[in-house]
């Protein structure tokens, strides 16, 4: 009855989520009113596995959280290849996951990742591991990537990368100050920035010939990112019959595990020999501090193949749609400016201190991941004990996938959902529920690299906005999202950067 | 020569701090084990001390010591109180377990919120107009004998619903 009631009302107007919380917390004294996944509504085997293949499903799955929650309601079943996956696209629903999600909170148990680190002997990072394994590593990078005080020590190491990308805008412009395929240089950007965090040294993805190398370990996370969903949602049998994907995906990982080691081993090489030397050696990297915590090197060496796929796709997406909605909202990009310029006060170079008084840049960051959220739906597998969700009572071990996307395009908890308004973030009586919205995860096994990506984008985003007016491309058209494991832009998008 | 022998002595403290914090998890007890978040020189004077009441789920009120620039969660750490899934995320504003309830002049006292507290006190359990995340308040002087509430959590709810039952 519940279930339809939510069906009726659009879904979950916000009070009867409220209300349905209560219920399903009251609901734990009565047992017996709680149903199964038996009773759980879905589409069949057959059906889902044709929307996947047949329908271009695996770059839909985002627009496929729409169409669930518009047939099922907040909670439904489905099976993913051969895996079962209960979806949960409610605020309130997804905010009782996360409070159940225990001491080591997992993302999945089943995963290509993993098989793949299994078969080539590498070690786990922090995307893969699990448990204790995963909370000694957490713990010691957290203190250096999570706590603002140290997170604010990185403004100048990523400013330096910001000066490059600048200047390679500048380059790239062509008649009209038009600027192709903005997501290259993006990617580009995003790469050197999270290597300059890892190394503390520059790879030159920002210079005017890039090293065929970065350019390769990109196209190695795009692919492998495509090849991700694909493997997971074969059944062995299809394996064995179209072993290609398999083998792909093997390939992206061996470059990317490859390339992560050149630059550790070159790092560590050339501090031993400074220290040999008998010279100062100052670390203020990630490996650095990695690679002295007495951590086998195989440890070091999948963290840092982690933490640098991590760092290229999700700061690309969001710069490129940050610029694209800029762009097409010349009013919001102005006062934007304005607001940079009146806390720069006539300086060109801003500092991590200064984003503290730019509120519409960080409603606007988080507005451009509302509208886009690089990871459109996350997952968690309670391992520890069955847990009541939404009246149902989940098993242990069951998949449960959260659907950020539809939450944060839910017209029920955010007014014109599919327009770009950052205002909506700066109303201090906001009445949106906190779970809808939130793009790097929450709790302990969130996103480890969100302050400094934050910064990266802060820093960026008041540099091209100083030095640059951002217009569409006049022949340019509207650009929809994909999945690609994350959420990408579909097209190539082209911007005017008219020096101001 | 002589640099060459303080960067050994830092990383041997480093590997001794690794290998005794790997202890700490395997022994299960990763949380109350582990001496400080924020790395502050331990105060041995204690006229420097301030003192803090926390009260607890149940109401109690439990009246401990910290040194100035301690965090709140620090103290709770330091003085292994057992507040269940208190401090998740360590210190590193990922998470709002720390959530704590003041009385409103002290709350006044405790000055500015950052945005970045401000979004994680938003996804706490029980938020209040006078609630902030222990791990972002710092102790000093002027703090002394202050008290601070530890809301009740979900679990909590759930637990004295299958009591009443």
């Amino acid at each position: 009855m519940l279930q339809k009631a939510l069906k009726v009302s659009g879904r979950s107007a916000f009070p009867l989520a409220k209300w349905m919380e209560r219920w399903t917390e009251g609901a734990s004294a009565k047992s017996q009113a709680l149903r199964t996944l038996d009773d759980m509504p879905g589409p069949s085997v057959a059906s889902f596995a044709w929307d996947l293949f047949a329908r271009r499903g695996l770059s839909r799955l985002h627009e496929i959280q729409l169409e669930g929650v518009q047939r099922y309601g907040p909670m439904w079943k489905a099976s993913f290849g051969p895996i079962l996956t209960v979806h949960v696209a409610d605020p309130a629903l997804i905010e009782q996951v996360l409070r159940q999600e225990g001491q080591h909170p997992m993302r999945s148990d089943l995963s290509s990742w993993k098989d793949y680190r299994k078969a080539r002997g590498h070690h786990y990072g922090l995307l893969t591991s699990e448990g204790e394994e995963w909370q000694s590593v957490r713990s010691l990078l957290g203190k250096h990537m999570l706590r603002p005080k140290a997170v604010e020590a990185y403004d100048k190491t990523l400013n330096g990368v910001v000066s490059d990308l600048i200047a390679k805008l500048r380059l790239r412009r062509r008649s009209r100050g038009l600027v192709s395929d903005i997501a290259s240089e993006f990617y580009r950007f995003g790469l050197e920035g999270i290597s300059s965090v890892l190394f503390e040294s520059r790879i030159g993805c920002l210079d005017e010939v890039v090293p065929e190398e970065t350019e390769r370990f990109i196209q190695s996370i795009n692919t492998m990112f495509v090849m991700t969903l694909l493997t997971m949602a074969m059944p062995k049998w299809l394996h064995q019959l179209f072993p290609k994907p398999w083998n792909v995906f093997c390939r992206c990982w061996d470059y990317m595990f490859d390339f992560a080691r050149g630059h550790i081993d070159q790092r560590l090489t050339a501090e031993a020999e400074k220290v040999a030397r008998g010279e100062e050696v100052e670390g203020r990297y990630l490996t650095y501090f990695l690679s002295r915590t007495g951590l086998p090197i195989k440890t070091v060496y999948s963290n840092v193949t982690e933490l640098l796929l991590a760092g290229v796709d999700t700061i690309a997406s969001t710069m490129t749609w940050s610029l694209y909605e800029l762009s097409r909202h010349p009013e919001v990009q102005a006062s934007l400016r304005d607001e940079m310029l009146s806390v720069l006060e006539g300086r060109s170079i801003p500092e991590a201190k200064d984003v503290a008084r730019m509120p519409l840049l960080k409603a606007t960051v988080k507005e451009v991941l509302r509208l886009y959220p690089v990871i459109p739906a996350n997952a968690r597998v309670i391992t520890e004990t069955d847990i009541q969700v939404g009246g149902y009572l989940l098993p242990k071990n069951t998949l449960i996938t959260l659907c950020h996307f539809a939450t944060s395009r839910d017209p029920a908890v955010f007014t014109n959902p599919d327009e770009f308004q950052p205002h909506r973030w700066l109303n201090k009586d906001r009445t949106h529920h906190p779970y809808a919205s939130v793009p790097f995860g929450v709790g302990k096994r969130s996103c480890i690299g969100r302050r400094i990506a934050e910064l990266e984008l802060y820093l960026a985003l008041t540099r091209i906005l100083t030095e640059f007016d951002v217009k569409p491309d006049p022949e340019g058209i509207s650009v929809k999202p994909m999945t690609r494991t994350l959420l990408v832009p579909e097209n190539v998008i082209n911007l005017q950067f008219i020096e101001r | 020569m002589a640099f060459v022998t303080a960067l050994r002595r830092l990383a041997h403290v480093r590997l001794r701090e690794y290998s005794w914090r790997t202890a700490a998890v395997t022994s299960g007890a990763w949380l109350t084990s582990q001496r400080s978040f924020t790395s502050s020189s331990p105060s041995l004077r204690s006229d420097n001390k301030v003192t803090i009441n926390f009260v607890n789920r149940d109401g109690e009120k439990i009246t401990v010591k910290g040194s100035p620039g301690d965090s709140l969660l620090d103290i709770v750490i330091n003085e292994d109180l057992d507040f269940d899934g208190f401090g998740a995320c360590e210190g590193t504003l990922a998470c709002s377990t720390c959530h704590l309830i003041f009385d409103e002049d002290t709350y006044k006292s405790l000055g500015p919120v950052t945005d970045e507290e401000m979004d994680m006190l938003d996804l706490a359990y029980g938020l209040t107009d006078t609630s902030r995340l222990g791990c972002q308040i710092c102790l000093t002087k002027s703090l002394e004998g202050v008290v601070a509430r530890v809301p009740e959590s979900v679990a909590d709810i759930r637990q004295s619903k299958d009591e009443s039952s």
